[in-house]
C-alpha cells in the first residue's frame, strides 16, 4: 500500500526500527537495551523479507502445484543468516549481563556509572 | 540524555524514510531484487542442485560459505558464553560499595527472590500440557528436518524447534533432569557437530570437484549430492539444537 509516495510496509519497518533504537539509547536497564536491539533486528528482517515478496507470488519451493512468479529466495537465506547472528549476539549479551549482575548487584547503567 | 535520544531517533527515522521512499514498491515483479541473481537461481536451481526448496538451495549450495561461517558464529557465541566464569556471583553483592546504598540493598533483595521463584512448583496444567505435547513437538522438528528440501523447513528451523522443546522441558522438569537428556561426553561433540560436519562435507566436495564445498554436478552423482546436503542439514539441526540448549543452561545467574 502506497501513501504519499511512501510504501507503508517499509515505513512500518522504519517505525519498528526506531522504537527499538529508542529503547536502546534511552533505557538504562541492560536487559531492556538488549530487547531494543532485538526489536531493531526484527525490523531489519521484516524489511528484507518484505523486499523479497512479489505480488500474487508463491513461496520459492518449486513443487507441483506452484507457478511463477516466485518470491525471491535470497532474502530468506540472508534473513536466516541474520537470525542466527542475532541469536548469538543476544546470547553473549545476556551472559555478560548475568556476569555484571553477579559482580555489581545491578544492571542499571546509571547505577553502574556511580560505582567506584 | 532522554531528549538527545529522541533527537537521535528522529534523525535516524528521517534518514531511513528518505531512503525507503526511493525504493520500488514492494511486490512489483520487475524490482531489481527479482531480476538479477535471484531469477537465475529460480530458473536453474532445480537442475543444478536437485533441490526443490530454493531457500535451502541458496543456503547450502550457492551460498554455502555464508552458512558455514554462520554455523561457526553461533558456535563461537557458545564458546564465548562458556568461557565466562560460572557461579562467580555468589559473593558478588558484598563487593558493591555504592554511595546509593539503599538502591543496592533493594536490588540484592530482589535478587534473593530469584532462587525461591525457581522452587515454586510448576502448575499441573503446564506440566501435563508440556508432557503431552513434547513428543509431537519432537516429531514436528524431525519432519521439518526430513521434509526440508520440499516443504518450508530445514536444519535451522528444526534446531530452533528442538531448542525450544528443550527449554520447555528444562522449565517444567528442572534443569538437572533436562541436562541428563544430553550427557556431557556427547554434548562436547554434538555442540561442535555443525562446524565439524560442514568442514567434512567441504573437504569431501574438495576431493570430488577440486573446489572447497563444491558439489559434484553430473546427474550420476545425484545420490552423493543428496548425502552431502542431508549431512549438512543434520549437522545444522543437531548442532544448533545442542548449542541453543547449552546457551540456555549457561544463563544461570
Amino acid at each position: 500500500m502506497v501513501l504519499f509516495g511512501l510504501d507503508l510496509d517499509y515505513a512500518a519497518c522504519v517505525v519498528l526500527f526506531c522504537l527499538g533504537l529508542y529503547m536502546l539509547v534511552a533505557k538504562s536497564n541492560l536487559i531492556k537495551k538488549v530487547l531494543g536491539l532485538n526489536v531493531m533486528e526484527t525490523a531489519v528482517f521484516a524489511f528484507i523479507v518484505t523486499a523479497g515478496m512479489v505480488e500474487g507470488g508463491d513461496p520459492p519451493i518449486l513443487v507441483a502445484g506452484t507457478s511463477p512468479p516466485y518470491a525471491s529466495p535470497i532474502p530468506h537465506a540472508m534473513v536466516l543468516t541474520g537470525i542466527v547472528v542475532a541469536v548469538s549476539v543476544t546470547a553473549v549479551a545476556l551472559a555478560l549481563i548475568v556476569q555484571i549482575h553477579a559482580h555489581y548487584g545491578t544492571i542499571e547503567v546509571d547505577e553502574l556509572k556511580e560505582l567506584p | 540524555m532522554r531528549w538527545l535520544g529522541i533527537a537521535l531517533v528522529f534523525v535516524a527515522a528521517a534518514t531511513m524514510i528518505a531512503g525507503v521512499a526511493d525504493l520500488p514498491v514492494h511486490g512489483t515483479p520487475d524490482a531489481p531484487i527479482h531480476r538479477h541473481v535471484g531469477a537465475r537461481y529460480l530458473e536453474h536451481g532445480v537442475a543444478e542442485t536437485g533441490m526443490r526448496n530454493m531457500v535451502t538451495a541458496v543456503l547450502l549450495v550457492y551460498r554455502g560459505f555464508d552458512t558455514f561461517l554462520e554455523v561457526v558464529v553461533i558456535f563461537t557465541a557458545l564458546v564465548a558464553v562458556l568461557a565466562l566464569p560460572r557461579g562467580a556471583g555468589k559473593a558478588g553483592p558484598a563487593r558493591v560499595v555504592s554511595p546509593s546504598g539503599s538502591t543496592a540493598a533493594a536490588t540484592s533483595d530482589a535478587d534473593a527472590v530469584g532462587p525461591q521463584q525457581a522452587d515454586v512448583p510448576v502448575s499441573p496444567v503446564v506440566f501435563f500440557v508440556v508432557r503431552l505435547l513434547a513428543p509431537f513437538i519432537a516429531i514436528f522438528a524431525l519432519a521439518s528436518l526430513y521434509r526440508g528440501h520440499i516443504t518450508p523447513g530445514g536444519g535451522f528451523q528444526s534446531a530452533a524447534i528442538f531448542g525450544a522443546l528443550f527449554i520447555a522441558l528444562a522449565l517444567v522438569f528442572g534443569r538437572e533432569r533436562a541436562a541428563r537428556l544430553v550427557p556431557v561426553p556427547a554434548r562436547v561433540w554434538l555442540q561442535a557437530l555443525g562446524p565439524v560436519l560442514f568442514a567434512l562435507v567441504a573437504f569431501v566436495g574438495w576431493c570430488l570437484t577440486g573446489a572447497f564445498l563444491g558439489y559434484p554436478a553430473d546427474a550420476a552423482a545425484h545420490a552423493v549430492r543428496e548425502a552431502m546436503v542431508v549431512t549438512l542439514e543434520v549437522g545444522i539441526a543437531v548442532g544448533g539444537a545442542v548449542i541453543l540448549a547449552q546457551l540456555f543452561m549457561a544463563m544461570e545467574g
